[in-house]
């Protein structure tokens, strides 16, 4: 899975968002300075929808109805979790092998 | 809202880098996302994010190239479809279908490809294919350049060239020469060649009969030997095996056939017999007397450069050694191969000139089919959406059409090529038939890997350009317009522009085609009337030609033009004899024409023509003006004289007479260059020098023929009787002088100047033919866009009469549109019109104002001839009343 997916994963975790608003929470998480292009977000968005893992959801009321949101699929949750996983276990191996500190 | 934001515009041009169906699925929501991201980086910033929206559009045309690439990778089904047997039998169907069009864009795809395989295949020949000899493209002329200018190579020269360049071998010298094989009743006169016998070893070819010249045959003391060209040996000796080894009796002396060259054969240029130079003859030669060729074989590993390079080192030690009055300017050396140094130094203008002509005709027939094409898409244009929209793909309807225009252009190519293949065959009949002496043995025109390979090439690129076209058309139909109404709007706005386009581009093309067409008529006009400066009625012109062994001194030649001018005007049919030899232009460069004045450094004259004369030269229309004319008494014996035209005089001498003053013309070929000549009297005015070329003046100086040594003079006479009755008067007074002595090339002498325009009069002509052609597919083909582009907006037009609008309104609407594409295509054609003439100004005697004149009519006649092109569709589409507009758009 790449990073982008992951982090659009992570994003829809919390509930179903449009575009702008998954930019901006990716932004937000990544901290100050980092940017993602609106174009990379939706060709990363085509592919997690083939995947099946983001599917459309209904936009809430009282919203813009012109904006869609995307939502995460049971099979996207295992998915991402799959990669959380894989990823701790990267971050345990580096602080066995000493690159990080121990957690507190 | 005034309108979209242009970053907005932009982005949404950016968005199509994706693909059609990413675009369906995400485009809105792309454009609503950064729509929010500009509004909010705004709020904060207070202006316009331009960083983003520069990164934003970045990423979107990267982006959208890669998903397509991802796309293609993902779904093997979208690649091109591969062509299929029934594509191609349905493009036939098609085509058999509508015979008229298929024969019509046949003929000008045929026009267009068989036109430019015609003038390449013609120009390659004359220009850049190797002699058919072994290793022919490293056979080369070498020549020296002086002033600029290419010359013959002075055969005093020949001797240390030889010695000297390492980069050039069997470096061989040639020259022409008139022979007389046959005695008393029997004679027979033909232009043979004096050549090195080492460049038959150049030519690698071997004899027919016996034997080539080969060294021995050059040695002082050596039995005089000839061998026969295959043409001679039939006409002259009926085609006999025994005349090898037989002895002829060749300008009196007896000489032995030793071989018979192959048909065809006439290394390095055509000639009807061959004797051998003798070995010692650049040894013996004195400087600036005799003028010969060079020909080798370029060595390994050299290259042009290197050899015209050492040539240039070696003619300057030996300019160097010799006195330097005999010969100076600036020297320099050419090596060429045979083909290129033949056709002079304005074939890499020639070439590309021609060919340029030749590429814009091509591009007008693929304008022309291309707007034949779009009107049968748009008929089509039904037919095609009812496919799209039963699930055919946009690229098999592409591949099927596709095969439309490959057939068509194949039938084009193959008609073009027969025709192309007709002409270049024609081409070589007629200058067989026209100029068999002077035409190079390697002028042979004919079908051949490098037409075919051309007129490949031509095709190639048809279909490429109007399969591109095609295609671009099918993938851009918008299937709901197209089902909805039936083609009217169905890419009718897309269609519009590329016909808007079109017309624009055929404008500036028949503008430049016609702009040189008149152009080159202009110089044709010249050429067929050229001025020699005197009245050439009934003046016949032959050669003398002293032959060596009998007349080894400048005494004994000098003896022989008396007598022969003497014998000439003896003849009652002949009068106004003269003997001239023209010596060329003397400049001023180093001293080379001077004046010996009060001071001790001479004073330098302006270019003038110097010619040798004897005789009446009121027979080139020049009188005395002041003092004496030369007379047959100004010899070597006299102290050295010289009469000048009256322009020389008026320039250099201003209103004094320069009767009495003195003068030399040192490296004017004038034999005794360091001496000074006194002016004995002033003569009218004729232009001299190239009747073609640009640089011609009345700046001349006229010197005894009997004062230099002169290895050839022409005769000029004025017929009292007939012209018959005079070629025999001048054969006898030639035998009276001589028996053994005939007159060389005698004829008019106004059809030597026919002669001399011939050749750019027939290229002129075909090339008329070609721009005839162009003219006409220019006009078919701008009626046809106009009309069509009228056409497309018949609908509109009826609602606009429907709605009120006067016919004089619609009308200016519709001449308005056809007037931008006017105004757009005659500013392109605009600076290549600049250039042409600029360039075409450079090599051919034009005024500026003749040049900008033609510039300006040309393109006044082009814009005349499409706006009636557009008034004729106009009125047609005026004459429909608004509801049959509105029923039939």
């Amino acid at each position: 899975m790449r990073p982008i997916e992951f982090e659009i994963l992570l994003s829809l975790a919390g509930g179903a968002r449009h575009g702008y608003a998954i930019i901006l929470d990716i932004e937000a998480r990544a901290g100050d300075g980092a940017t993602l292009e609106t174009g990379t977000l939706y060709r990363a968005l085509q592919r997690l929808a083939e995947q099946g893992h983001v599917t459309e959801a209904r936009t809430p009321p009282g919203e813009d109805d012109r904006r869609r949101y995307h939502a995460i699929t049971p099979a996207g949750r295992a998915a991402a979790a799959a990669e959380a996983r894989r990823m701790a276990a990267l971050v345990d191996g580096a602080r066995a092998a000493r690159l990080l500190p121990e957690a507190p | 809202m005034s309108g979209t934001a242009w970053w907005a515009r932009a982005y949404d041009v950016a968005l199509r880098a994706f693909p059609a169906h990413f675009r369906a699925r995400w485009g809105d929501e792309m454009r609503l996302t950064l729509a929010d991201r500009v509004a909010a980086a705004r709020d904060r910033d207070g202006r316009l994010p331009l960083r983003l929206v520069a990164r934003e559009l970045a990423s979107a045309l990267a982006g959208g190239a890669r998903e397509r690439l991802h796309e293609r990778l993902r779904h093997p089904a979208t690649r091109p479809p591969m062509p299929r047997l029934q594509d191609v039998r349905y493009a036939l169907r098609l085509l058999l279908r509508s015979p008229g069009f298929t024969l019509l864009t046949v003929l000008v795809l045929a026009g267009g490809i068989g036109l430019s395989t015609f003038t390449f295949s013609f120009l390659y020949t004359a220009m850049l294919r190797p002699v058919p000899l072994d290793e022919g493209a490293r056979i080369v002329r070498v020549d020296p350049v002086v002033d600029g200018r290419l010359t013959g190579t002075d055969l005093a020269d020949v001797a240390a060239l030889a010695a000297s360049v390492r980069s050039v071998r069997q470096l061989g010298a040639f020259t022409g020469r008139a022979l007389v094989v046959g005695r008393d009743g029997d004679r027979r006169a033909i232009d043979g060649t004096v050549a090195d016998p080492v460049l038959f070893a150049v030519a690698r070819t071997p004899a027919l009969l016996g034997r080539p010249l080969v060294p021995a045959d050059a040695e002082p003391g050596a039995e005089p030997v000839l061998v026969l060209s295959y043409r001679i040996w039939q006409a002259a000796f009926g085609g006999d095996p025994g005349v090898v080894g037989r002895r002829v009796p060749l300008n009196g002396a007896e000489t032995r056939v030793v071989g018979v060259m192959p048909e065809g054969f006439g290394f390095p240029v055509a000639s009807e017999a061959w004797l051998p130079l003798p070995a010692d003859a650049p040894g013996r030669a004195t400087a600036g007397l005799a003028s010969v060729r060079l020909v080798g074989r370029l060595a390994p590993g050299a290259s042009h450069a290197t050899a015209a390079a050492e040539v240039a080192t070696v003619l300057r030690r030996a300019q160097a050694a010799r006195d330097t009055s005999a010969r100076a300017g600036v020297v320099d050396a050419a090596v060429e191969t045979l083909p290129s140094a033949q056709i002079g130094e304005e074939r890499a203008l020639v070439f590309a000139l021609l060919n340029l002509v030749a590429g814009l005709i091509l591009l007008l027939a693929l304008v022309n089919v291309t707007n034949l094409l779009l009107a049968r898409a748009d008929e089509r244009v039904r037919e095609t959406a009812v496919r799209l929209a039963l699930g055919a793909t946009a690229g098999r309807l592409v591949v099927q059409g596709m095969w439309e225009t490959v057939l068509l252009c194949l039938a084009g190519g193959v008609v073009g090529t027969a025709g192309a293949a007709w002409g270049l065959e024609g081409i070589t009949r007629w200058t067989q038939a026209n100029i068999p002496d002077n035409l190079a043995f390697w002028w042979v025109w004919r079908l051949d890997h490098v037409t075919l390979l051309g007129a490949g090439a031509f095709v190639t690129v048809a279909i490429a350009s109007l399969g591109a076209v095609a295609a671009l058309r099918t993938r851009r139909l918008d299937v709901r317009a197209a089902m909805q109404d039936g083609g009217a709007r169905g890419g009718a706005r897309r269609a519009g522009r590329l016909s808007r386009a079109l017309v624009a581009v055929q404008v500036t093309t028949v503008t430049v085609l016609m702009f040189f067409g008149v152009m080159a008529g202009v110089v044709a006009h010249r050429v067929v009337t050229i001025d020699p400066g005197f009245d050439p009625a009934r003046l016949l012109q032959g050669g003398v030609l002293p032959p060596d062994a009998r007349y080894p001194t400048a005494a004994a030649r000098a003896g022989l033009y008396r007598d022969v001018r003497a014998r000439v005007a003896e003849q009652g049919a002949l009068g106004d004899v003269l003997l001239r030899r023209p010596l060329g232009e003397a400049r001023t460069a180093r001293g080379r024409l001077a004046r010996r004045g009060a001071a001790r450094t001479p004073e330098l004259l302006p270019t003038a023509h110097v010619e040798a004369s004897l005789g009446d030269l009121r027979t080139i229309g020049v009188e005395v003006l002041e003092g004496r004319a030369l007379g047959a008494a100004d010899d070597a014996s006299r102290a050295p004289v010289a009469v000048v035209s009256r322009a020389l005089a008026r320039r250099h001498w201003g209103g004094r007479s320069p009767v009495g003053e003195q003068l030399r013309l040192a490296g004017a070929g004038a034999g005794d260059t360091a001496t000074y000549r006194t002016v004995v009297g002033v003569v009218s005015d004729v232009p001299h020098g190239n009747p073609l070329a640009r640089d011609r003046s009345a700046d001349a100086i006229y010197v005894p023929l009997l004062q230099g040594d002169h290895d050839y003079a022409a005769v000029l006479a004025r017929w009292r009787t007939t012209e018959t009755a005079a070629r025999l008067a001048m054969v006898q007074a030639f035998g009276a002088a001589d028996p053994l002595l005939v007159p060389d090339g005698v004829q008019p002498f106004a059809e030597s100047l026919r002669k001399m325009g011939l050749i750019a009069v027939s290229v002129t002509r075909l090339f008329t033919a070609c721009f005839a052609f162009a003219l006409v597919l220019a006009l078919v083909g701008t009626y046809g866009l106009m009309s069509r582009a009228i056409g497309a907006r018949t609908r509109e037009i009826g609602l606009r009469r429907a709605l009120g609008a006067t016919d004089g309104r619609v009308a200016r609407l519709i001449l308005l549109q056809g007037g931008r594409q006017l105004v757009v295509g005659t500013l392109l054609a605009a600076p290549a019109l600049g250039a042409l003439g600029l360039l075409l100004r450079h090599y051919v005697p034009v005024s500026a104002t003749l040049t900008v004149a033609a510039a300006v009519l040309v393109s006044a006649s082009i814009v005349g001839l499409v706006l009636a092109a557009s008034w004729v569709p106009t009125r047609r589409a005026l004459r429909l009343t608004p509801r049959d507009a509105l029923w039939t758009g």
